[in-house]
């Protein structure tokens, strides 16, 4: 699996009119492409600061005290505004908590929906072009290193090729679209043909004038070289007698039988060019662009072989044999300076664990360290290595806080000798002064320069890692890859959206989420909608712009259970088709077992317990994941249940040791003195509770709890003898 | 007046419907639900939003005037719908209508008494309905009197010997007053009480937690400073609040305190019946099982009634005693909480109940949604559905064909 975004030691905290609020202390977690992470507890455990911290959208009095949030090589907690734009919304997207605030009262539905799609459209454009033309350079670039070093005639040939590949790869995208369209309409028609026939049997059909026009419209336009052919005559006089149908059902309901029939006929024509074979359009835009002769008259399936076999001999294969070379060529000269860093760690790490590290020297310890990180990133990967492009910001971060920090420190030593000599001199005096002097709160230096050489110490092991598996690396599919990214590019410069295409899609979303008669909806405003559809339109405006991450900031949390298993099932869906990684922030424990791949708890702005979702819902190990459990009635709870005493404690002045201790009745001693470390149980799950230590006494959790997992791996178990039995049968 | 024949019914509704409008068009929030509470039960009311169940909550506590049914609360007829009255009226003067013109028409023998006839049956059935008519306006305008003036004897009963052996005892006076002027101020409709969805929006946030809960008091004429201050520590302890808590405003407490605070002023009154409408669905988990606790506490101590209207499942579940499933202003299925989860008969309930989610990953992975679509689940083209019952206690909207499939299952 990819990882797509990392958090690390994020700290982050509120200054407020008494003090400052910590609300997330030291949290870390990764997240994987097509995987859902849900972070559970109750309000004011730190969830929704966590998710605006990776949106980049939090309060003006937030201080930000450390850590990293890698996302595609970078850093989002360093980078300017500017940059997060293209980010926000387009990569990251999130669905927020309340409806009625995340929606503008004065825009139409319509406009707020497609409004992203326009302006990212644009933006998306102008960026793929540059991704595709950047890549394409560094590619041909390296293939001239590779390949014809001085020899001119080489590299015209090579230049050649590559221009070629931008040209052809433009008409293989005008044909795909042209495609594209057809088979979508054919697509729509029939559906929209089956949900009429059948409202037309049941008379209930209302907006029929308006359907059967969008009918006709959809099966003329599915009419295509690929799409409806052979047919095509046939289709168009059964559209024209729709009109004399649907004439007929105006005068007399009872008499759909004729405009059922033509539709029926309709729809099988379409349904037997849907399955038709589909041309190679790649393939088939190189031939059309280069070869002089025209297409050769022959079955899809034949077709397609020819193209391909013409394609491979005469570009392909020497274009993906060149683009090997070339990316070996950049790998291996990225893996020199690898192994060069990896040499001089030592050294590095000598020369920041000195005492008084001194200005001048560590600039330019900083500079070589920087060009050389940057000289041993391949640029040429499609995947970003994440750690070696925020690495010389994090370390520049990282030594800029170590300087501020002497500073600081003889401020606070110039105070606290100051106020002491005040206060002597005053006692001295036979005055019992009213104020006391505050302690001296030094920062650790030492500490600091140990977080300066982890920082590079994580560079080293990632790179070891690097280089012991560059031997099996597989060059021949990673040329592939790279090829199909440059297409993917490619693809993102021709998809223009209109405003009429957006709108389309905006009503296809509406409808997708459960927006019943999108077309009238879709001018209405937002005090129209009733909550549950105003928490759907933010749902399809989220998803409007096919973002890579989505965070949901409790979703579903004002809904019903009808529309909630709705909305859930439609994430779901999404995140399948479209490999989306999602945060999930909820407090209902229900809706996570349905969700999530592992779950987060999260309680005083730190991580009590991590694991799959079998591991906590199965197998949970931290009081506060058990007071979770018991205090939400399932359908076979009949006991009271066990409410959590207490409200989470005031995080101005987080509590000393364990901060659920106070409201814990599990707690031990050492609860109220020392902070429990992570300790680990499996390989995928651990928790933060001493209970774990192997000197702590031996605690079931409630009995409600174990009852209910018992109670579940019944069920289970009898459920997967009832499926192996039928499986047998 | 009607007597009710079974005492422990507290609140009967009968047919109640609840009509907007829209324009031209008519909004059937509620259409034709009926059920009744006993004493000491909780019945739930579930269903989608937007199905009519807080507007029959409302409905019942006369936030809205009901356009047709009725709702007894302890026997006294406190809402009156008159829209059906005058439907009935409307459909006998056309059937007269076009039963005459076929009469005219064909002429039969004797018809001209024929019609006299059926004038007079069509006057008839007109004043019988207008007399329904206004008993159900003077009900609807007097349902408090009979309690009103129950209460006013009650102090009468108690003070007034009291005061003719001590003729000169002023203090006794003055809590007589005091006593007779609540007396008088009393209404039927305070024994039912609610608890509102948002313990954000339903709190003033000018007033101090002791003016929001003792605002009844004052309103039914409570003028002892003393009494009320005590009233309002006794509910805020009952309710698991302190005394300090008194003088705050309503920002200054959490979630669920304020659903706290909410159920406090309610139960102030000493109602016997509490309207709950979502009282749970805004909290957080752990505050959402301090609340249901409080609550459950409440009705044992307390012997109250509640109508309890949630959209959670499980919950309702865990709480009720009864539950009703609403569907687009209908009532579809009625029965008790354990046989309407074991045996759900209405495809709506069955949908609703396959959309539970469960703490349970491997149970979640393989639950399948079943979704209702009335337009292929029903045919009602022929015979109309009613509420029927099938097994004692369980009722389900249906027509005679589905009846006697449900039947069959249930065996």
């Amino acid at each position: 699996m990819n990882k797509k975004l990392e958090v690390k030691n994020l700290k982050i905290s509120f200054k407020t009119m008494n003090g400052k609020v910590q609300a997330v202390r030291d949290i870390s977690f990764d997240l994987y492409e097509g995987d859902t992470l849900a972070i559970v507890g109750e309000s004011g455990s730190g969830k929704s600061v966590t998710s605006k911290a990776i949106l980049g959208i939090l309060a003006g009095n937030s201080i930000i005290e450390g850590g990293e949030i890698i996302y595609d090589g970078k850093n989002l907690l360093n980078i300017p505004e500017d940059e997060f734009h293209k980010i926000r919304g387009d990569k990251i997207a999130m669905i927020f908590q309340d409806p009625l605030s995340s929606l503008n009262p004065i825009m139409r539905i319509g406009r707020q929906l497609t409004e992203a799609m326009l302006l990212k459209g644009k933006a998306r454009q102008r960026e793929s072009r540059i991704t595709f033309n950047n890549h394409l350079r560094l590619l041909k670039e390296n293939m001239f290193e590779a390949i014809a070093k001085d020899d001119e005639s080489k590299k015209a040939n090579i230049t050649l090729k590559c221009n070629n590949f931008d040209k052809f790869e433009y008409k293989h995208l005008a044909l795909e679209g042209s495609f594209n369209k057809a088979f979508e309409s054919c697509e729509n028609a029939i559906l929209d043909i089956e949900n009429i026939a059948f409202k037309l049997e049941k008379k209930a059909a209302d907006d029929l004038s308006y359907t059967l026009r969008k009918i006709k419209k959809e099966a003329l336009q599915s009419i295509h070289t690929y799409v409806v052919d052979s047919r095509k005559d046939e289709l168009v006089n059964l559209v024209a007698t729709i009109s004399s149908g649907a004439k007929d059902v105006k005068k007399n309901k009872e008499n759909f039988k004729p405009l059922v029939d033509s539709l029926n006929g309709i729809k099988d024509i379409l349904v037997e060019a849907k399955n038709y074979d589909k041309p190679n359009f790649f393939s088939m835009g190189y031939y059309l662009t280069f070869s002089k002769e025209p297409l050769p008259n022959m079955p899809v399936v034949e077709l397609n072989k020819f193209l391909r076999t013409y394609l491979d001999d005469n570009f392909m294969l020497d274009f993906i044999n060149d683009a090997k070379l070339g990316l070996i060529n950049s790998a291996s000269k990225a893996l020199e300076y690898k192994k060069e860093f990896v040499s001089k760690f030592d050294y590095y790490k000598e020369e920041f664990l000195k005492e008084n590290l001194v200005k001048e020297e560590t600039d330019k310890l900083l500079k070589e360290i920087k060009e050389l990180v940057n000289n041993s990133i391949d640029r040429l990967e499609t995947i970003k290595d994440s750690i070696a492009y925020t690495m010389s910001q994090s370390l520049k971060a990282d030594i800029d806080q170590y300087y501020s920090a002497i500073s600081k420190n003889k401020k606070e030593q110039a105070r606290f000798n100051g106020q002491t000599i005040k206060y002597e001199k005053m006692v001295k005096g036979g005055r019992t002064p009213e104020w006391k002097v505050a302690p001296l709160s030094l920062i650790d230096l030492v500490y600091l320069q140990e977080t300066i050489v982890d920082q590079i110490e994580r560079l080293k092991d990632h790179y070891v890692e690097l280089i012991s598996k560059f031997d099996s690396r597989d060059f021949d599919s990673e040329s592939i890859s790279t090829i199909d990214f440059l297409k993917e590019n490619a693809s993102g410069v021709v998809n223009k959206i209109t405003p009429q295409m957006a709108r389309n899609k905006a009503i296809t979303l509406m409808e997708e989420v459960g927006i019943s008669e999108p077309r009238r909806r879709y001018y209405q405003y937002p005090f129209e909608f009733s909550g549950g559809m105003r928490q759907r339109i933010v749902i399809a405006i989220a998803l409007a712009a096919n973002p890579d991450i989505l965070i949901c900031d409790e979703p579903t949390t004002a809904l019903d259970v009808t529309i909630q298993a709705q909305i859930l099932e439609l994430i779901n869906k999404l995140k399948a088709q479209r490999k989306l990684a999602i945060i999930f922030i909820t407090h209902d424990l229900g809706v996570v077992a349905n969700m999530a791949d592992r779950i987060a708890v999260m309680y005083a702005g730190k991580i009590v317990e991590y694991g799959t979702s079998e591991d906590i819902f199965y197998d949970p190990r931290h009081p506060y994941t058990w007071a979770l459990l018991s205090s939400m009635p399932d359908l076979d709870t009949n006991d009271k249940l066990e409410a959590i005493p207490g409200t989470p404690p005031n995080m101005i002045y987080p509590p000393k040791g364990d901060a659920f201790a106070e409201r814990n009745k599990y707690a031990l001693k050492i609860d109220f003195e020392l902070e429990p470390p992570m300790f680990e149980i499996s390989e995928t799950h651990s928790a933060a509770t001493w209970l774990l230590h192997e000197n702590a006494p031996k605690i079931k959790p409630p009995k409600i709890v174990t009852e209910r997992i018992e109670r579940m791996k019944k069920v289970n178990a009898e459920y997967l003898k009832k499926s192996s039995e039928k499986g047998e049968k | 007046m009607e007597n009710l024949e079974n005492n422990d019914v507290l609140l009967k509704v009968e047919h109640l419907s609840q009509f907007f409008k829209m324009g031209r068009m008519e909004l059937k929030a509620v259409n034709d639900v009926s059920f009744d509470i006993k004493k000491g039960e909780v019945f739930g009311l579930v269903g989608e939003s937007g199905c009519g169940k807080t507007t029959t909550g409302r409905s019942i506590i006369k936030l809205y005037d009901i356009t047709s049914g009725n709702v007894y609360f302890k026997g006294t007829r406190i809402c009156a719908g008159i829209r059906s009255y005058k439907d009935s009226i409307k459909k006998k003067k056309l059937e007269t209508k076009i039963k005459i013109q076929e009469l005219n028409k064909n002429k039969p023998e004797g018809y001209k008494e024929e019609i006299a006839k059926l004038n007079e049956e069509l006057h008839k059935h007109i004043s019988e309905q207008r007399e329904e008519i206004k008993k159900a306006n003077f009900d609807e305008k007097n349902c408090n009197n009979e309690y009103r003036d129950e209460q006013i004897k009650l102090v009468e009963e108690k003070y007034l010997p009291l005061l003719e052996r001590d003729e000169n005892n002023k203090e006794l006076k003055k809590e007589y007053e005091n006593e007779l002027r609540k007396a008088k101020n009393s209404k039927l409709v305070t024994q039912i009480q609610m608890i509102f969805q948002d313990p954000i929006a339903s709190l003033d946030p000018r007033m101090t937690v002791k003016e929001i809960i003792a605002e009844g008091l004052i309103i039914q004429g409570e003028k002892n400073k003393q009494i009320i201050e005590e009233k309002v520590f006794k509910m805020l302890e009952l309710v698991g609040l302190v005394r300090e808590h008194a003088s705050r405003y309503p920002h200054e407490f959490s979630g669920g305190q304020r659903q706290r605070i909410g159920v406090a002023r309610s139960i102030i009154m000493q109602p016997e019946l509490i309207i709950a409408d979502e009282p749970v669905s805004a909290l957080d988990v752990s505050i959402q099982a301090q609340v249901i606790n409080l609550l459950n506490d409440l009705r044992h101590s307390l012997g109250l009634s509640i109508l309890f209207i949630a959209h959670d499942l499980s919950v309702v579940k865990y709480f009720s005693d009864r539950i009703g499933v609403m569907y687009y202003g209908n009532m579809v299925e009625l029965a008790p909480s354990d046989e309407l989860f074991l045996n759900p008969l209405h495809p709506y309930t069955r949908s609703l109940l396959s959309a539970i989610p469960l703490p349970d990953p491997a149970y979640e992975k393989r639950r399948q949604r079943i979704t209702y679509n009335p337009l292929k689940e029903h045919d009602y083209s022929v015979d109309k559905p009613s509420l029927r019952e099938i097994k004692p206690g369980h009722f389900v909207h249906c027509n005679e064909k589905e009846f006697q499939e449900y039947l069959k299952i249930i065996k």
